[in-house]
């Protein structure tokens, strides 16, 4: 089997200095473009697997690759963000990149990343129906959550929110993308609807709501299922 | 009214509903009326405030005259009393109503006797009624008591039935506006019979008229007055009642009234008939005055008379329009139309109509040519209207002139006929006469005119008809054009004189236009509020010839802020007649009800936005003249319209450099978070990646991260140690140690130090010999020469870096030279700034932006000079040069 491609957009060379070595090591190939042109073309002619992509690139917004990217590939972005640009980073994800990594980042927070993409790419088209983390089981063919065999019951909204991040396991999902696909293009801004919902459903499904592990908050950008064992 | 919308009429009048919402906001009014002093209004009044007080309402007595009568004295106690206020007038101590004690009181209800009774000099308002308005305005209801023979609209009923002519007279709109009128009835008999046992006060003075007034004829009528209007009052109740109600029913008339007025006496006693006949249909009305326009103005006696007239319509309720045109019978039948007039009044006296002659009259024509409309003609006797003809005030010196014009022209006339008929023998000599006449009435006006007409008939008889040099005429034919003459000459001249008036007229107006245009087209060039407070000041004063004051309000309160002439200031009472018209949007002071006292005449300049500040006029009589009212008008609202965009375009501005502040704020704050996060992030994502997978790495690369690390922490490192540098230099916190410094042995360490920095990159030195010291501070100057060569490294291309230290006379110099693209000119001074690099703020060659700025610092700091010079060399490249000055050394030996 062949490696796993990545492509690395960052215009800063000791960013790519260290980036390649380590993921080489870590069991990629990688591709580099320090471009936004570049990386257009690199995904077109090289085929990679995922893209990390640095926002601030010297020819165009990084938010304006991922739109241009979304209009004809659906390869996983991951984006590389320093904490100002926070606005900048959402609005990355709520065009279509998959997760983000902020600068400064551990080489293991982003292969985790990277591991997660590749997994959603590859197994896209079987959308699995059943689904366990941490004892919580959720089987969407027969619309059923149960703990260690004990039915919980959700109400329609909260069962649709908890199935939407659950498919989206291990990545994080934006409040807007939450607000709009459970309570329609409307609500894309009715944060406050979100926050009583996700507390509700954390009280149902977790073992300690206090100390929720199976809803993660990503402050300020959304929500992050956790990654199943299986 | 019934064949309308069927589903309209059944909805409540909103109109009505509103005038009633007003009136729950506003105090309510109560008049007690009656028909003559000594009725018991006041007695009446009292008797009804103790009901209401034991009740347990908060009623005050603001102001009662008990005119010494125990009756009503007694009534008086237990009651609150107001205290008067005390007011010196002419010598004496007057006690009057105190409004601000009863405004700052607030009672629910508060009684104020005498409602006609006239305010002295010095108050706030000249009439009580409008003291009243003020506390009805500030939600307290109050009560007061009126004579019918004080109510405007039947002051020449009133004068006509008792002969005696009433001063103190109240508008009818206070009236209407009352909320409650009650009629304080007593039979004439019973009346005259208190009057008789001296229980009527009346003033002693008063006592001739006595005799006259209270006469059971004159109080009869008074009587059947006063009942007739409380019952007015009652019709008008009932109709309001059904309009709020949505009841259906014929309450409305349909009528509408123009009375057409004009600067006589005459039109006074026209407005209050019309204004009798209108409350008695229940119609609205308007007190319409054509402007001709081929006319110049009225003079000022028939001006001030005109807006006696008109402010007589408003007081009693009707509406005021002036239009302007050349046919009068048409401008009112155009406007009835307009207005959806249904009746017309207007008015004729005997002496009037000779005006009419040459059109017929007014009253003929209106018939003639409107249809549909119902005409009231309001005839009077001239008797009890003797219009004091203001005799024009003739100016002698024009008048002298005229008659001057008129004689010399008929002189010419004559030699020149003479001469002619020395030379040749003509028929129609008086043809040179009338040219004559001409040129008298361009250059003369009527007066000559006419006076030539005369006169050269007179000298055309007298020098050419036979027999000549007498003024008797031979032929009876001569005679019959000797009169057609004359009255070919006196036509002639007059419309020749009325040309030029209408020309004169006609540049008046054109010039006044032009001063607008202009002031139009200087107010569009200001752009800040000063310049559009003085172009307004001068050209006011330019226009109306009087002082003017224009206040804004400045933190709160009004400032003179411009003057004509500059050092005008208002005295106390101008500064709160102009408060009072800033906070209630009207006019004030000098001619109005308010302040009138003042020497301002006050207007607020209202804008689209509000109210944005006031103009003061002084007026030496009460009015301004249509001409000035409307120049005024039109350039006041011309400058409330400019300072509102002079304001709005100085926010714009500030709001401009605000966003400008808060763009480079944001700039730099990205700027430094990227420049502190790269290194940081390839520090932190080498030494994880080392960790994670540096077994399973190449020798090489391991290596190669760790040296990164090295470098990236390094870089971290100068760029901390340069925002120390920065922010010592902007504190003022910047010490150095004054040395002899050897520059060469400093540009020595410098280089070898970039060197070890930046390996692979050529660095070539020229170092003078004959180098002396410099005073400065072998540190920092150390420290300069890095963050230049630093520079040079980052922008200069690949070729080799030159330094090179000389001296130049009394100066060492120093500099540092690249071959790289170099700096456009405009930005030579700007790469000195402060964070300034070139390129965006992202995505270029790592640096801090900091160097070139610490460097100034530094260099400035030790006394020396620095510049950037671009192209350096070969049409490309950048050389920075700083300058040391040279001191003799202080010699050890010496």
């Amino acid at each position: 089997m062949s490696l796993d491609r990545i492509l690395v957009v960052d215009d800063e060379p000791q960013i790519q200095r260290f980036l390649k070595p380590a993921l080489n090591a870590a069991g990629y190939e990688v591709v580099e473009a320090a471009t936004g042109a570049e990386a257009l073309k690199a995904v077109a002619t090289a085929a990679p697997d995922v893209v990390i992509l640095d926002l601030g690139l010297p020819d165009m917004d990084g938010k304006e690759v991922v739109a241009q990217l979304r209009g004809w590939s659906d390869i996983p972005i991951i984006i590389l963000s320093a904490r100002d640009r926070e606005s900048e980073k959402i609005a990355s994800l709520d065009l279509g990149a998959d997760d983000y990594v902020e600068k400064p980042f551990g080489i293991g927070e982003l292969t985790a990343r990277i591991r997660t993409a590749l997994r959603r790419k590859n197994k896209e088209s079987a959308v699995a129906t059943h689904f366990t983390i941490d004892g919580l089981d959720i089987d969407t063919q027969r619309r059923i959550v149960s703990r260690e065999g004990a039915a919980i019951k959700l109400t329609p909204k909260e069962y649709d929110l908890l199935v939407l991040l659950s498919r989206h396991a291990g990545r994080v999902v934006t409040h807007k993308m939450l607000l709009t696909s459970v309570w329609g293009p409307a609500h894309g801004e009715d944060l406050h609807y979100l926050r009583v919902f996700i507390g509700q459903l954390r009280q149902k499904i977790e073992r300690n709501p206090a100390e929720p592990v199976i809803i993660r908050t990503e402050p300020g950008v959304g929500y992050r299922f956790a990654e199943s064992a299986n | 009214m019934a064949g309308n919308g069927q589903e309209q009429n059944k909805r409540p009048d909103p109109d009505a509903l509103l005038a009633l919402a007003e009136k729950d906001r506003r105090g309510k009014l109560t008049i007690f009326l009656g028909a003559a002093p000594g009725v018991g209004k006041t007695y009446a009044m009292l008797q009804r405030a103790r009901r209401l007080r034991d009740a347990g309402t908060d009623i005050i007595v603001g102001l009662v005259e008990t005119h010494g009568r125990s009756e009503t004295a007694s009534l008086l106690e237990g009651l609150d009393i107001l205290p008067r206020r005390e007011i010196e007038y002419r010598g004496r101590v007057l006690h009057e109503f105190d409004l601000d004690a009863a405004l700052a009181r607030r009672p629910a209800v508060i009684i104020v006797d005498e409602l006609a009774h006239s305010n002295p000099e010095g108050s706030l308002h000249p009439k009580r009624h409008q003291d009243i308005d003020d506390l009805l305005d500030a939600g307290i209801d109050v009560w007061t008591a009126l004579n019918i023979q004080h109510v405007e609209s039947l002051s020449d009923l009133v004068t006509q039935i008792t002969g005696v002519t009433i001063r103190e007279r109240v508008p009818d709109s206070v009236l209407s506006r009352a909320d409650e009128m009650l009629l304080v009835d007593l039979p004439p008999a019973e009346l005259i019979d208190r009057l008789k046992e001296g229980k009527v006060y009346l003033p002693e003075s008063a006592n001739r008229a006595v005799d006259r007034f209270f006469r059971i004829g004159n109080l009869t009528a008074l009587r059947e007055l006063a009942l007739r209007r409380t019952a007015d009052r009652v019709d008008d109740q009932i109709v309001d009642y059904l309009k709020q109600n949505a009841i259906e029913g014929p309450w409305a008339s349909g009528e509408r009234l123009i009375v057409c007025v004009g600067a006589d006496p005459l039109s006074e006693i026209v407005v209050r008939a019309a204004s009798r006949l209108a409350s008695g249909l229940n119609a609205p009305w308007v007190a319409v005055h054509v402007e001709r326009t081929d006319r110049e103005q009225d003079d000022a006696v028939a001006m001030r008379q005109l807006e006696k007239v008109l402010r007589l319509a408003e007081e009693l309720g009707g509406e005021v329009k002036r239009i302007a045109g050349n046919d009068y019978v048409t401008e009112i039948l155009r406007f009835a139309a307009e207005e959806h007039a249904t009746q017309i009044v207007i008015g004729s006296s005997p002496k009037q109509s000779w005006a009419f002659w040459r059109r017929g009259s007014l009253q003929d024509a209106l018939t003639a040519r409107a249809s549909g409309l119902a005409l009231h003609v309001v005839t009077s006797d001239k008797e009890t209207v003797r219009r004091r003809k203001p005799f024009p005030r003739l100016d002698l010196a024009s008048v002298r002139m005229n008659v001057l014009i008129g004689v010399a022209t008929v002189a010419a006339a004559s030699l020149v006929g003479e001469a002619i008929d020395r030379v040749i023998h003509l028929p129609n000599l008086s043809i040179i006469f009338l040219m004559g006449v001409l040129v008298a009435a361009i250059y003369g006006g009527l007066t000559s005119a006419l006076l030539a007409s005369g006169l050269s008939t007179l000298a055309y008889n007298f020098l050419f008809i036979e027999p000549r040099y007498t003024l008797t005429v031979a032929e009876p034919y001569e005679v019959f054009a000797l009169v057609a003459y004359l009255g070919a000459a006196v036509l002639t001249g007059s419309l020749a004189a009325r040309s030029r008036e209408q020309a004169k007229a006609a540049r008046s107006r054109a010039i006044a236009m032009q001063a607008l245009y202009d002031f139009s087209r200087k107010l569009s060039g200001t752009a800040n509020v000063e310049e559009v407070l003085w172009a307004a000041v001068t050209q006011l004063q330019s226009g109306l010839k009087k002082n003017v004051l224009l206040l804004l309000p400045v933190d709160g309160d009004l400032k003179t802020l411009a003057a004509w002439p500059p050092d005008t200031e208002p005295g106390v009472a101008d500064l709160t007649a102009a408060r009072w018209a800033h906070e209630k949007r009207e006019h004030a002071g000098r001619g109005t009800g308010t302040l009138p006292n003042s020497h301002f005449h006050f207007r607020p300049l209202m804008s689209p936005h509000g109210v944005v500040g006031v103009c003061g006029v002084e007026l030496a009589e009460d009015n301004l003249n249509p001409t000035d009212e409307r120049m005024l008008t039109a350039i006041l609202d011309q400058t409330a319209v400019a300072i509102d965009r002079a304001r709005l375009s100085q926010e714009s501005v500030d709001q401009a450099a605000r966003l400008e502040g808060e763009r480079y704020r944001d700039a730099l704050l990205s700027s430094i978070s990227h420049d502190l996060k790269t290194p940081l992030a390839t520090i932190t994502g080498a030494v994880s990646s080392l960790r994670e997978f540096g077994d399973r790495m190449q020798p090489e690369s391991r290596d190669d991260l760790l040296q990164s690390i090295e470098q990236e922490s390094d870089r971290l490192s100068r760029f901390v140690a340069n925002l120390l540098d920065m922010s010592r230099i902007e504190s003022g916190a910047l010490k150095f140690t004054h040395d002899w410094v050897d520059v060469a042995d400093v540009v020595r360490t410098a280089v070898e130090r970039a060197r070890k920095y930046f390996p692979g990159r050529g660095i070539e030195t020229g170092l003078a010999s004959d180098l002396p010291l410099i005073e400065a501070d072998s540190v920092l100057l150390g420290q300069v020469l890095f963050n230049l060569l630093d520079n040079a490294v980052k922008y200069g291309g690949t070729e080799p870096i030159n330094v090179y230290a000389r001296r130049d006379g009394e100066a060492v110099i120093i500099s540092v030279t690249d071959l790289g693209k170099g700096i456009p000119p405009e930005e030579l001074e700007r790469v000195f700034e402060k964070f300034y690099r070139r390129g965006k703020s992202d995505g270029r060659a790592p640096g801090t932006g900091l160097g070139l700025s610490i460097a100034r610092g530094f260099v400035e700091a030790m006394g020396g000079t620095i510049k950037a010079e671009s192209p350096a060399l070969k049409k490309r490249g950048t050389r920075i040069t700083m300058r040391f000055p040279v001191k003799a050394p202080v010699r050890s030996d010496a």
